[in-house]
Parts: C-alpha cells; structure tokens; sequence
C-alpha cells in the first residue's frame, strides 16, 4: 500500500529524515510516535507530497511518487489527510467543504457529490451541521468534518498528523472513536499521535521515530511493554508522566 | 468681515454641469479601477509566485508608481509618451490609463498582501485532497483573501476617485475641471468649490457605504 525506501528530507543544511524504510500493507493501522522534532509530520507530509523528498523511494498504491507522468494530485486525492490545526475552508459551509473535492477533482455532478457528503457526515455523527458554517461548531466537530472531506474521495489512506492534539480534552473522544470506527472498517491508517491510548489499543502497530530514523517498529505490545532502545524507554516514561 | 453672501442661485446654476463633470469623474474611476484591478492581481501574482524576472518586473513597476506624484505620472503620459510614441493620446484614454496604472501598482500590494495572509494549511488542505495548485487558489485560496481585501479595495477606490480631480492638468473634462470653467464665466469661487466638494463627498460616502454593506455579506 505505502511502500517508502531510504527516504531523506533536508531543509537546507538540516537533515530532518535520515533514511526511512518502512512497508504499511492495506488496511493496517499505523502509529507513529516520537519526541517533538523527530520528523513524524516530515515524514507524513512526504507521504503524500506536501513535502518534495530530497531523495529516496515512495510507492503510494503503485504509484511511484518520484517518478515523472505520476498524476500527483490524483494520487493526493487516494491518500486522505487530517491535520492538527482542521484546516476546514471558513468560507464554506460544511456540506461545501466535503463536496469541493470530490467535485472539482473527481468531477462529479453536484447532486451526486452532495449524496456522498451527506453518507459521511452521518458516518461522522455530523448530519445535522450540514449547513453550518467551520466557525460555527466545536474543535471536534471540525475535526470530523476533516474526515468526513478526507473520506468523501474514498481514499484508500487516510494520514493523522496529530489530530487531537489542539482539542479541549473532553472533545478528543469524539474524534478518536470515528477514527476507532474507521479502523474496524479496515481502513488503512497512519497516525501521529501523542494519544498513547489510541496507540496501544487501536494500531495494529507503532513506529517510534527519533532524530529522523525510525527506531522501533512492531506491535504496541512489544513496543510498550519491552521498548528495546533506551531512547524509547525514556520517551515513555516521560509521556506517562504527562 | 467683507459683505460676503452665499449666492445659492449660482450654486444651482452650475449644478447640470457639475453633475456631467461629476459623471466623468465616475466613468474615469471606475475604468481606472477595473484595468487597475486587472493590472493589480497580475502584478501581485508576479511577485508571490513568478520567477526572478517577473518579480523584479512587478516590483519596479510597483515602486516607480508608489515612489512618485501622481501629477508627475499622469504628465509624463499625457505630455512626454506621446514624443516618443509620435502621435498623442486622447486625454480620456489617456486618464484612464493614467489611473489604472497608478491603482494597479497599489492593488498589487493589496492582492499580494491578502494572499499571504492566507494560513498555508489552506493551500496544504486543498492540495491534499487532490486540487492543483490552480483549483486551490481558485476555490480555496482566492475567495477568502478577496473578502479580506474588501476593505483596503474599498478605500483605494475612494483615494482614486479623488486623484482623478489631479486629472485636470491634461483638460479632461471631469467634475474638477467643470468647477474651473463654472467659476470662469461666473466667478463665484466659494459656491462652486463648494458645491463641487460636496458632490465628491457624496460620491466617496456613497462608494464607503456600499463597501460596509459588502463586508457585512
Ligand atoms: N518547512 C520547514 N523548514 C525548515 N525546517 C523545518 C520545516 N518543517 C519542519 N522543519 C524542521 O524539521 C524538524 C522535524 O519537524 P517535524 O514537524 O517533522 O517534527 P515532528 O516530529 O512532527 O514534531 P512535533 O511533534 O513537534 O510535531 C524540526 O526540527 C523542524 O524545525
Ligand atoms: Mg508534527
């Protein structure tokens, strides 16, 4: 499904990835962690080209990213994302947002685009907001809204930066339990995520990233229970401290 | 103080052409303004996204306007051009260009400005889910940095409606230049400035009020 080799992303003289490898199959569910700087939304952002690799290899769904006549955009609309900030279109009204996608990149006509908004903005709990505007709901009604957008293309990956991390605490709930949902459809997922619930109880595995490598890769059992590198030891403690 | 009285009867008089002048005035904005708008969003789009040359292109011509008397543009098109072209400029056509290239120049510091401030999530989220780069800025970008532009427009609007009374020193026959001939053959100064001044204030409310009306929207 993703399929990334010895990816590295510099920003001038910073090296930020320093030789990613890593295979995501169909329908896995992927957390990533790691201290603030390890490159986890670098390495996101390269996924679906938000960020020009500066070498490497990424295969998203067969398509190779680098390779010249790959349709990136077309490739973009397969691979859902949300991001911590929402990012809605304020100028538009939630039904809007959701259907600007599928009709402007998959040229559908508006009563079918407007169907398809409605069939996942119920699956988001959100039916009733379909004319509001992004302003107008909570934090995690806006992050649902994201989703629903991202699932409105029927991507075949939907990619988490932080999707929690700048709602109230009584709000993320409500968010990680569509995306809880959206795991038990076999939707394939990559989440970054300081939620070390969501980690241990929904992925069917944790990367742990450090200093732009991946330092530990495998199941949330292994790597919670038995973390082998110090580095991810002391990660730890210190998340379960907060 | 002198015997002074404000003689309403002139003011009346001079109303029908000062109206026509007024007119004018309205033609020569609106003209400047709409090539000044198109000028403007070019100009701005060469600076935020064109290469080195088109940049510098934009930002000399943005900084030789901005950097000079309107007066002094607006001669240097009607008076010098037409030497080196070797035929000369109708003085509407040259108002008109006169103005649209003075707007333009100030446009595009508004268009490039509303542009940038624009959050880049926006441009990230249309991108992500698959728009091109031209459909974002189309749907996504463009429709919000337009209604933050609003009111730098609105008032750029107003500050050229007033700099086309500068327009009378190429003899266009708008609402400043009619109050010089009124005042010619009737020689009440104090009623035709006047009143003149009064028909520009209510063309600039006018103008303040519907741009409110816009915002609000
Ligand atoms: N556009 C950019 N230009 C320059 N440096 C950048 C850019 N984006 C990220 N960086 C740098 O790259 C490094 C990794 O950033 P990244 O956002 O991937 O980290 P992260 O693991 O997501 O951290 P966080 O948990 O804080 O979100 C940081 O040192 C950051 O300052
Ligand atoms: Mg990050």
């Amino acid at each position: 499904m993703i399929e990334i080799t010895n990816l590295h992303k510099a920003y001038g003289e910073l090296e930020v990835l320093k030789g990613i490898d890593v295979r995501i199959e169909a329908g896995e569910v992927v957390s990533v962690i790691g201290p603030s700087g390890s490159g986890k939304s670098t390495l996101l952002r390269c996924i679906n080209q938000l960020e020009e690799a500066t070498s490497g290899r990424i295969v998203v769904n067969g398509h190779d990213l680098c390779a010249r006549g790959t349709n990136i955009n077309l490739v973009r609309a397969e691979i859902g994302m949300v991001f911590q900030s929402f990012n809605l279109f304020p100028h538009l009204t939630v039904l809007e947002n959701v259907t600007l996608g599928p009709r402007k990149v998959r040229r559908m006509p508006v009563k079918a685009a407007n169907d398809v908004a409605r069939r996942v903005l119920e699956k988001v709990g959100l039916s009733g907001k379909i004319d509001a505007y992004p302003s107008q709901l909570s934090g995690g009604q806006q992050q649902r809204v994201a989703i629903a957008r991202s699932l409105a293309l029927s991507p075949k990956a939907i990619l988490f930066d932080e999707p929690t991390s700048a709602l109230d605490p009584e709000l993320v709930g409500e968010v990680l339990s569509v995306m809880r949902d959206l795991a038990n459809e076999g939707m394939t997922m990559v989440v970054v995520t300081h939620e070390m619930s969501f980690a241990r109880d929904v992925a069917d595995r944790v990367i742990f990233m450090d200093g732009g490598h991946i330092v530990e890769d495998g199941p949330p059992k292994e790597v919670f229970k038995a973390p082998k590198s110090p580095r991810l030891k002391d990660f730890l403690r210190h998340v379960v401290q907060h | 103080m002198s015997n002074f009285e404000f003689d309403w009867s002139a003011v009346f008089q001079a109303v029908p052409a000062l109206v026509k002048g007024a007119e004018l005035t309205v033609v020569i904005t609106f003209g400047g303004l709409f090539f000044g708008f198109i000028i403007g969003v070019t100009a701005g789009w060469m600076k935020l996204a064109g290469n080195m040359v088109s940049k510098a292109v934009a930002n000399f011509y943005i900084e030789a306007i901005r950097g000079t008397p309107f007066i002094v543009q607006v001669m240097f098109l009607y008076f010098g051009v037409p030497l080196a072209l070797g035929f000369r400029i109708p003085p509407l056509v040259a108002a008109i260009i006169a103005l649209s290239l003075n707007a333009g120049a100030y446009i595009a510091e508004i268009v490039r400005g509303a542009i940038q401030s624009i959050d880049r999530g926006q441009t990230e989220a249309g991108r992500s889910i698959g728009l091109t780069a031209p459909q974002a800025m189309r749907y996504v970008i463009w429709p919000q940095a337009f209604r933050r532009m609003l009111p730098a427009l609105g008032n750029q609007f107003i500050i050229s409606l007033k700099d086309t009374s500068i327009l009378v020193v190429i003899g266009v026959g708008e609402l400043t230049r009619t109050g010089q001939e009124v005042i010619a053959y009737n020689f009440r100064a104090f009623e035709v400035w006047f009143a003149v001044a009064v028909i520009y204030f209510v063309m600039t409310f006018s103008v303040a009020q519907i741009i409110k009306y816009m915002e609000r929207r």
